[in-house]
This record gives C-alpha cells, structure tokens and sequence, in this order.
C-alpha cells in the first residue's frame, strides 16, 4: 500500500489515471483552489456526498475476441473486464463508459457507480475503447480509438454481449436502459446514443455526458502541452524531479511514516506546487496512459511504431525500450502518424480538417440539439475546454446542461452538489 | 572474509550469481523483423527518472515476477479470500494488530541502529502501551492517543550507514526488493524470530503463526498484480519501490 501512495502523488488523477482510491471521501480540506488543484486532488474543497462507502461490485469477465488471437505479452489481460452492480429487484439498467486511458474500475467509475446504484440502477461499468484492456481483446482491427463513431460501434458491439451475459448469468432484468459516461466516455455515450436510434437495442431513457471534450483534437492538444517533451524535454523532466523531490521532502517531515488521506493533502499543501508543476503532473499522468494505449494498439496490430514489427513479443521481454520510445510520443503525433493515414486509406481524400471535425460533438450537433433526453454536465473551469466551448455546450444542450462554477476536469464526481444534480436528473428508481 | 564462506556457501552464491545474470531479457529476433519506426531517446539526461534505474538481472526479475502473479492468483489470493470470508471483520483487526505489534521490535531495533532516538521512543511507547492495554497487540491503543506508528527496516538502516541498494531484485512471493533489501529483510526475520521464541511455543505453534502473518501481510496489502492494467507495470514498479525507498532512507 505504502509505495502505491507514492505512485499516487506522481501520478495522481486527472481523468486519465487509473486508480486513487485514497483521495476519495475526503470531507473537506484547505488547499489554495485552482482549476488544476481541482483536476489532481479532486474538488476537496466542497464536502463530499454521501454515498455508500462501499458496493458489492461483480467483476465479470467476458471473451470478445478469440483468446488465441491475443499477443502472448497480454497473456495478464485476456477476456474483456467489466463489472456490475446489481438491484435485488427488477431496475432500470445504466451503462457507464470510462474516460480516456481509465479501466472499469477506476476511482471516477467507482463515485458513479454508488451514485447510480444509490438512484436504485443496474449499474455495468465498460472500460475505456483507449484501456489497453480493451483494445487487446476488441474484434477492432482497422479503427484507431478516439474515432469517436467508430468507437461507438465497437461500444455497442461490447454492450450487446454484455448485456447478454448479465441476463443469462446474473439474472438481471431491466425496466429501461440509460448511458452515461465521464470525460472521453461522456462523447462516447452521445456517439452510442445516436447509433442506438438505429439499431434500437437498448432505446436509452436518458444520456448524460460527465466533462465531455468538445473537440477530441483541441482537448489532447492542452494536454499534451502540459508536458511538453517534444520542444521541452530537459526542463519537463527535470521539474518532474523536483516535484518528487518536494513530496521527498514534506513525507520526510510528517510525523508519522504512514499516508493516509489526509496526509496526502497535506503533502500538497506543503508541496505548494505551482500552477505549471500541476499542469505537469496532470499532463505526465496523462502521457502515462496514452503510452499504455499506445503499447496495446502497436502490438495487438502489429503497427511497429514503438515495437519490432513482425516479432512475437515474449513474455518475459524486456518491454523497457517500448515504454521509452512510447514516452516520446504526443498525441499529437498520434493523431498525424496513425489516426491519419488509417483514416485516408479508407477515404484518400480526407483531410486533418475533416478528421478534427469527426471526432468532436459537431459532427452530430444536429442529433445534441434536437434529443431532449440527452443531458450535459460539466464544469466552467473545466481544463480540457478550449476558450469559448463551454459557450457552445452552453448553447446546444440549452436547459439541459448544467454548468457548475468550479471543479476542473471531473474533479466533483463525489461532490455534494454533483450527486445532487444526479439525484434530480436521474430520480430515485428511475422514473 | 574468504575463511568465513565454506565451499558449499561459496558454490550456492556463485550459481545464485548465475542464475541472476543468465536468464535474457533481450528481444531474441526472427528473420522478417523490423526495427520500431520511432527512434529511442537519448538515454539519462533526457529521461530523467523513468532511466535512473539501470536492471542487470531483468531476465530473472521477469521471470520471478510473472512467478509471484500467477502465485498471487491461483494459490495466495484464494486463501486471503477464505481467510477474510471465515473470519469476522473485528476479529481481522486484531490479528493485524497484533502482528503490527510483534514488528514494532524490528523498527524500534532499526531506529536504535539509526540514531533516531525519537521514532525508537515512540514505537516503544506503542509496543508497551498496546502489549500491556491493547490485550497483548490486539487492540491498537496508541494510535488514537498520537503514538503514530513508525516504519524502519534493516534494508533502511544499511542505507543510512550509506550501503547502496545494489541491483533490483523481484523476490520470491515477497515481490519488489534490492540486494541491500534482501539482506534486511533476512535480518529483520532474525529479530522477529526472537520476538517469537520469547512467547515459548511449540514448533507447530509457530508454524500456524507464521502462516497466519504471511495470510495477515497480504490480507492487508490492496496491491493486485496488473490491476493497473498495462504492459508497463514492470518497469513502473520498480522505479516506484526504488524511488520509495530512497525517500524511506533519506526519512
């Protein structure tokens, strides 16, 4: 445990990471708020809800894509992960998506679900289409994730043999169905939502979108530029190091050699990390997952951008030279060395334009407008918003968004005044 | 220092020596292959942290590591399982209490050695409060009342007097280590072998005991080996234990 509390301070949440089950439930403490202290530490300035303090989860396992089929390297990660949270009676059916780079499980995932388990849903909790979980075991070999319809395919495809699975198995019965998710999931449940309208399997009762970007390519461009290796390397690294060195610091100066909660705020407090030190570590945190993702992607298509091409990787490689190849990689790059080129193989003559454009909330601005069962939260100072589109959220979801003034990016998930926006948008048992 | 290895000891290091060393971590690469498309990064200064940890003995390492997951799984964690589920919560707590308490020895050992008179002072203060109020350890007494508990080892103590960590080393079931971790906690077993032979028990007795603890140790470890859930976890393990424990010595 105690080395895993470091790895939370180096690490520590945005939306991206994986797991910090410390920082939640805090009731409240006294760190300077900024917007990006919001995104790392969690709005923990506001008293947290009160939610069950824990839930009894399934963890299910379920075979996507033929086990044989799976790269010998992910032999720790064959069968697809999800979870349920289950009603003893028959309920409405909520499907919860990841954020980007984020597993079923992770802490984000975990305030939503006692949330919505607390509004009286099934709870089924999928990963991200960017957890390398994931995209190892997903029948997907010619989309990159991020492309965001596609996804949604790939999505609903899980969703139909999970939902199947949970019937058989769990026995689960639903009266209706809703979706939601949080950050890159909150996209993905409006791109699911549309998809939905034709295939007409689930018929989702309600969509709600938690911190959605906007623009998928304006949203990874901040935060690549929180961690700039490309033009900045030396200094990002360095000032990383001095980070750790403070937290060094402040842990060798607290009394007692255990961290708990509130002992991790206090290492921030007295951290006092810049605003550019917590842009970093949002922005390293970030880098962290989308070298994951990018690990998955090159072996599982055999791509050789950071692995030898054409190589059966054995388990006990050495993985060390992909992980540095991988850290030197932005999105960015992402975007104009594989997203591109895949996307032009299919149609020759689409352009970075058209490709910015299909992965953001425009390309179905129309369907937002119109459907009045889709909601929008978010908040004003959300970190991964460009200038003028919490404006545009603002203006297409209209009565159906609620913006709040502080919390940064998904920093009050557990938040006193969130759940209560979810208690009256999603009222007790459904409807 | 040559008279005080025997042969037999002599031999048993040396093919340690081996086996550590001998086991490739190196891609072996087939015919067809093609070298990745993005190029390394200059090495150290530009890395910083995530190459500050050189790891001569990988191939063994990554072997031993898949080892202890595959354990973890199949044998250790169905155990904690049954143990958590045939034990009542409350009765969990003591038991971890209690072994909490027969480890305050070796940290207050560890911070004698240490000089750090303050922290030896309070984990005696915890030792006789919670071995003379606390039923012998089962209650925890002295946290409450601001006796917080300490965190000193021999592998500590080795780096105060300035001993290097020396390679990573993935022990058996016990996970993340270095040669200079290693030999601590076979000192550390030493005293808690001791605090043991002062309670009289017959060998059996310390068996189920020592059992108990193990059970005890992962009961209340969250670690699960690839929750994390990438490819990577390697690698950022080790940097993690590492860097911890720099930070845990320079305490």
């Amino acid at each position: 445990m105690r080395f895993f509390s470091v790895l939370l301070i180096m690490i520590l949440s945005a939306c991206t990471s994986k797991k910090d089950e410390t920082v939640e439930l805090q009731p409240v403490c006294d760190l300077q708020y900024s917007r990006y202290q919001a995104t790392v530490t969690g709005y923990c300035q506001e008293p947290a809800a009160d939610l069950p303090e824990s839930l009894d989860v399934i963890n299910k396992r379920i075979t996507i894509k033929p086990l044989d089929k799976i790269p010998e390297v992910f032999w720790f990660t064959k069968k697809m992960k999800y979870s349920l949270v289950k009603q003893e009676t028959i309920a409405p059916v909520i499907f919860i998506i990841a954020g980007t780079g984020a597993g079923h499980d992770s802490a984000k995932m975990l305030s939503l679900q006692k949330s919505f388990y607390q509004q009286g849903y099934h709870v089924i909790s999928l990963s991200s289409p960017t957890f390398a979980n994931f995209i190892v075991n997903s029948t997907n070999t010619t989309h990159m994730p991020g492309d965001l319809a596609h996804d949604a395919e790939n999505l609903y495809q899980v969703m139909n043999l999970v939902w199947a699975q949970v019937q058989a198995e769990e026995e689960v019965t639903a009266t209706s169905f809703a979706i939601t998710g949080y950050s890159l999931g909150g996209a993905h449940s409006a791109f699911i939502a549309l998809l939905d309208e034709q295939r007409q399997v689930f018929n989702f009762e309600k969509v709600l979108l938690i911190n959605p970007p906007v623009s998928l390519y304006n949203s990874v461009t901040i935060l690549d530029q929180y961690f700039d290796l490309r033009n900045n390397r030396q200094s990002a690294v360095a000032m990383l190091d001095e980070i750790i060195a403070r937290f060094s610091v402040g842990y060798s100066q607290q009394r007692s050699s255990r961290f708990d909660q509130s002992s991790i705020f206090n290492l921030f407090k007295n951290a006092n990390l810049t605003e550019s030190e917590l842009k970093l570590l949002i922005g390293a945190s970030f880098r962290m997952s989308s070298s994951d993702m990018i690990f998955a992607l090159d072996a599982s298509f055999n791509a050789g951008a950071i692995t030898y091409k054409n190589h059966k990787i054995d388990k006990f490689e050495s993985l060390r030279h992909s992980m540095l190849r991988a850290s030197d990689i932005t999105f960015g790059d992402y975007f104009d060395a594989a997203m591109l080129p895949r996307a032009q193989r299919i149609d020759a003559s689409t352009t970075k334009a058209d490709l910015i454009q299909r992965y953001s909330l425009y390309a179905i601005e129309d369907y937002l407008k119109a459907s009045d069962k889709i909601y929008l939260v978010t908040n004003q100072d959300d970190i991964i918003l460009q200038a003028g589109e919490v404006e545009y959220l603002q203006q297409i979801f209209a009565e159906r968004a609620k913006i709040f003034p502080r919390g940064g990016h998904c920093g009050n998930l557990d938040r006193f005044s969130f759940v209560e926006y979810l208690q009256t948008t999603f009222p007790t048992g459904g409807y | 220092m040559a008279t005080l290895l025997n042969k037999g000891q002599y031999l048993l290091i040396t093919s340690l020596y081996f086996l550590l060393s001998a086991c490739s971590s190196v891609p072996s690469l087939e015919g067809d292959v093609i070298a990745p498309k993005v190029k390394l990064p200059n090495q150290h200064q530009e890395l910083g942290v995530m190459a500050a940890y050189p790891d001569p003995w990988e191939g063994f390492n990554r072997r031993m590591y898949y080892f202890n997951a595959k354990a973890d799984r199949y044998v250790i964690l169905p155990i904690v399982d049954g143990y958590k589920k045939i034990t009542p919560d409350l009765v969990e707590t003591g038991i971890s209490n209690f072994f909490n308490n027969l480890g305050e020895m070796s940290t207050f050992i560890n911070a004698l050695f240490q000089l750090k008179l303050s922290v030896a002072g309070e984990t005696f203060g915890r030792f006789v409060l919670n071995s003379a109020l606390g039923l012998a350890g089962l209650v925890d007494v002295a946290t409450p009342i601001g006796f917080k508990e300490q965190n000193e080892d021999f592998g500590q103590t080795l780096g105060f007097w300035g001993v290097a960590a020396g390679p990573y080393l993935v022990l058996p079931l016990l996970g993340p280590s270095s040669l200079r971790d290693a030999t601590g906690v076979t000192f550390d077993a030493l005293a808690y072998q001791h605090t043991i032979d002062a309670m009289a028990m017959s060998s059996e007795q310390e068996l189920w005991m020592t059992f108990l603890d193990s059970i005890d140790a992962r009961a209340t470890l969250p670690f699960r080996y690839y929750a994390s859930g990438s490819a990577f976890e390697y690698d950022q393990l080790k940097l993690l234990y590492k860097r911890y424990r720099e930070i845990q010595v320079a305490r």
